[in-house]
């Protein structure tokens, strides 16, 4: 009998792609430099080849770094083929359009940069004006490697780190205190970095990763002469973690929900037993401070886009009374998007909140004191992310923090917009029971909606919503925004958005259709909406839009097509209830001369 | 084989995930499929740690050898 070694454990889960990133996190570097090298073996041996094309070019060492983002990115069923640049090849990779990285046809490709690509740092004494024309400069050259990336591969998205500031001061202190120290001077490009790049360039904070990591251990300098790594090797899986959870976002794998328990884990002690003024919350008290400080955090979530659900074993009216009556809580109750306290088990409520919220299971974070709850919901719902908090409060923020979960490639409007539209959705309920006749309530909403092709900043969020849809989406097609921008113009596809507004709130862009001309036929490539407008008519609104576009485009007939997921069944007889016929294999047909004008309570603004 | 040399052949085996490794003197990077200048970091660090002893950059940077390496903790573990 030979023994199962740990490295075997791990690469069994990773090669069958269910290891997730904290998984990973959780294990020894020697393990993850081991496990990287075999699934270096192992794709080679069994010729695997991705579908999503990653290039990495570095100024610094970025081999060890490749081979572990793989195994972090197969961990989560991410099939990458991975274009590896030259050490310290950037600019003969990106300023040669015959460059083997051109060749390799990137859908993204990260930038490893560090301040020693900087070559002119300002002169002691130099005067503040002259230091901002060399950020300026400094930021030129930027620009020219992004704008060729973009012109040589188009929708190729960029993810560019900042610089991270290095240990050495020669001016010591003085450093913070003058605008030409290297300090101040890197400090200018980050935050020219910060506001400055294009759309479609995504700068990652490589300064707080060396921060949090501390920066003493960041910068090992005998490593770096011996190997040219950049940064220590103990924190690649640091660095590795955190660029595999941008590039999930950006694969339209995103958390959008923090689900939360209440006792022990938002306030100290029970509420059933100790009252809505008898739990821990004093602002005067340590404990207390520490729970008040975690909500702090959660409103600061909430206030960014995402949505609060509360899953908490006790009578629901119970569980509402420290939000209403307790003036040390933080949380009230209307940022709660969705509210479920009963004595069933969590599994099956969590399951409930996705669906009242309808979102996907795996847009879940789950955070519980209680490590009993926690394991049941890791065994019964493997999809939803569950926190490990540690036993003692004061650290619950930091643990939140550290899992990473909510890191998004970009926030727009209809982010923060919506944990608000969530709760008014409770007020729309109650308009509903109101109404015996479904069209008298859709007329009582007042709905409002403008229907065109997506500019300017419109573009960020349909290229969104194109990334995040699972569910109400036909063929489940992604682009990225600058795929998008080159389709736009190009004479054979057109956009199409749809935006929403009602008495309650207005949801910005809530469906997304990308059409394709195909001689006399008109190709549906993209139809997807919004769960949260279902039942609205913003088909039928969208249907006679895209009518009257593919006449434009003289095209005579629309052609349909639904590519089954493993999340949107909802749409399986999306074209045949809009009176398409089937061609068979998926596919459907409307003749547009047949078509007569649907029925809707929206109202068409300019 | 010396002790250090079975003990380093153990640190070797485990540290490249490679049962098949046998160490002799004239050992070098080019010997072992995946002994790069990064590795070759951590295997410093786990060699330091197994054998209690630390090296500085100059002494890393002249290793020739497995059989120099095994010399060079022989001296300082004496």
């Amino acid at each position: 009998m030979s023994e199962i070694k740990p490295i075997d454990r791990v690469y069994e889960k990773v090669t069958a792609k269910d290891a997730p990133i904290d998984y990973l996190m959780g294990q020894e570097l020697t393990l993850l430099l081991k496990l990287s090298n075999r699934i270096k073996k192992y794709k080679a041996k069994n010729d695997i080849h991705g579908t999503f094309r990653l290039a990495v070019l570095g100024s610094y060492s970025i081999q060890h770094f490749v081979s572990m983002l793989d195994a972090f990115l197969m961990g989560l069923g991410i099939d990458t083929e991975i274009y590896e640049g030259e050490y310290d090849g950037i600019r003969m990779d990106v300023l040669d359009d015959d460059s083997a990285f051109y060749a390799f046809k990137p859908d993204m490709v990260l930038l490893m940069m560090d301040h020693r690509d900087i070559k002119v740092y300002p002169q002691v004494l130099q005067d503040e004006k002259s230091v901002d024309e060399l950020v300026s400069q400094v930021m030129s050259g930027f620009d020219t490697i992004w704008s060729r990336i973009k012109k040589c591969a188009p929708g190729c998205q960029i993810l560019q780190t900042n610089m991270v500031l290095p240990p050495l001061r020669p001016l010591g202190n003085l450093e913070a205190g003058v605008a030409y120290s290297d300090m101040e001077f890197l400090r200018r490009i980050n935050s020219r970095l910060a506001t400055a790049h294009p759309d479609g360039v995504t700068i990652v904070d490589m300064e707080y990763l060396a921060s949090y990591f501390g920066k003493k251990g960041w910068f090992d300098y005998s490593s770096y002469f011996l190997t040219k790594a950049g940064y220590s090797p103990d924190a690649l899986p640091l660095v590795c973690a955190s660029f595999a959870r941008l590039i999930a976002s950006a694969r339209g794998k995103v958390y959008k929900c923090l689900v939360m328990d209440l006792d022990n884990t938002l306030w100290g002690g029970v509420v059933g037993d100790d009252g809505y003024d008898g739990i821990e919350l004093d602002p005067h008290n340590a404990v207390g401070e520490a729970y008040r400080h975690f909500q702090r955090y959660i409103k600061a979530l909430k206030d960014r886009g995402v949505i609060l659900a509360v899953c908490s074993k006790n009578n629901e009216d119970t569980a509402k009374e420290p939000f209403e009556k307790n003036p040390d809580m933080i949380l009230k109750l209307s940022d709660i998007s969705c509210f479920v306290a009963n004595w069933e088990d969590k599994a099956q409520n969590i399951k409930n909140i996705a669906t009242m919220l309808n979102i996907g299971v795996d847009s879940l974070v789950f955070v519980d004191d209680n490590p009993a709850e926690r394991e049941i919901v890791k065994n019964y719902l493997p999809q939803v992310y569950v926190v490990d908090l540690p036993e003692d409060p004061a650290y619950y923020a930091m643990a939140l923090e550290e899992s990473n979960a909510f890191s998004w490639i970009e926030i727009t409007e209809e982010d923060i917009k919506r944990s608000g539209t969530y709760a008014a959705n409770e007020q729309r309920k109650e308009l509903m029971e109101s109404f015996v006749d479904y069209d008298e309530y859709l007329k009582a909403l007042d709905m409002s909606a403008s229907v065109g092709s997506p500019e300017g900043a419109q573009m960020k969020r349909f290229a969104q919503l194109i990334n995040k849809s699972n569910q109400f989406n036909l063929r489940t097609i992604r682009y990225s925004e600058e795929q998008l921008l080159a389709m736009k113009d190009d004479g054979i596809h057109r956009l199409i958005y749809v935006d929403l507004n009602d008495k309650f709130s207005s949801y910005g862009i809530i469906s997304c259709i990308v059409l394709e001309k195909r001689g006399d036929d008109c190709f549906i490539d993209t139809w997807l909406m919004s769960c949260r407008v279902l039942k609205r008519g913003v088909e039928n609104l969208a249907l006679d839009t895209v009518v009257t576009t593919a006449k434009e485009m003289g095209c005579s007939r629309l052609i349909g097509e639904y590519i089954p997921t493993a999340k949107n069944k909802m749409v399986e007889n999306f074209y045949p209830s809009l009176g398409f016929g089937s061609l068979g294999d998926g596919k459907f047909e409307l003749m547009l001369e047949e078509y007569s004008k649907k029925e809707y309570f929206i109202q068409i603004v300019k | 084989m010396t002790e250090t040399m079975t003990k380093l052949q153990d640190i070797f085996r485990d540290f490249f995930d490679d049962e098949d490794i046998v160490l002799t003197d004239e050992t070098t990077a080019d010997d072992i499929d995946g002994w790069d200048s990064l590795t070759h970091v951590q295997l410093i660090v786990a060699v330091e740690k197994a054998f209690s002893v630390k090296f500085s950059t100059v002494e890393v940077m002249k290793l020739k050898n497995v059989g120099e390496f095994a010399a060079l903790i022989e001296k300082k573990t004496a």
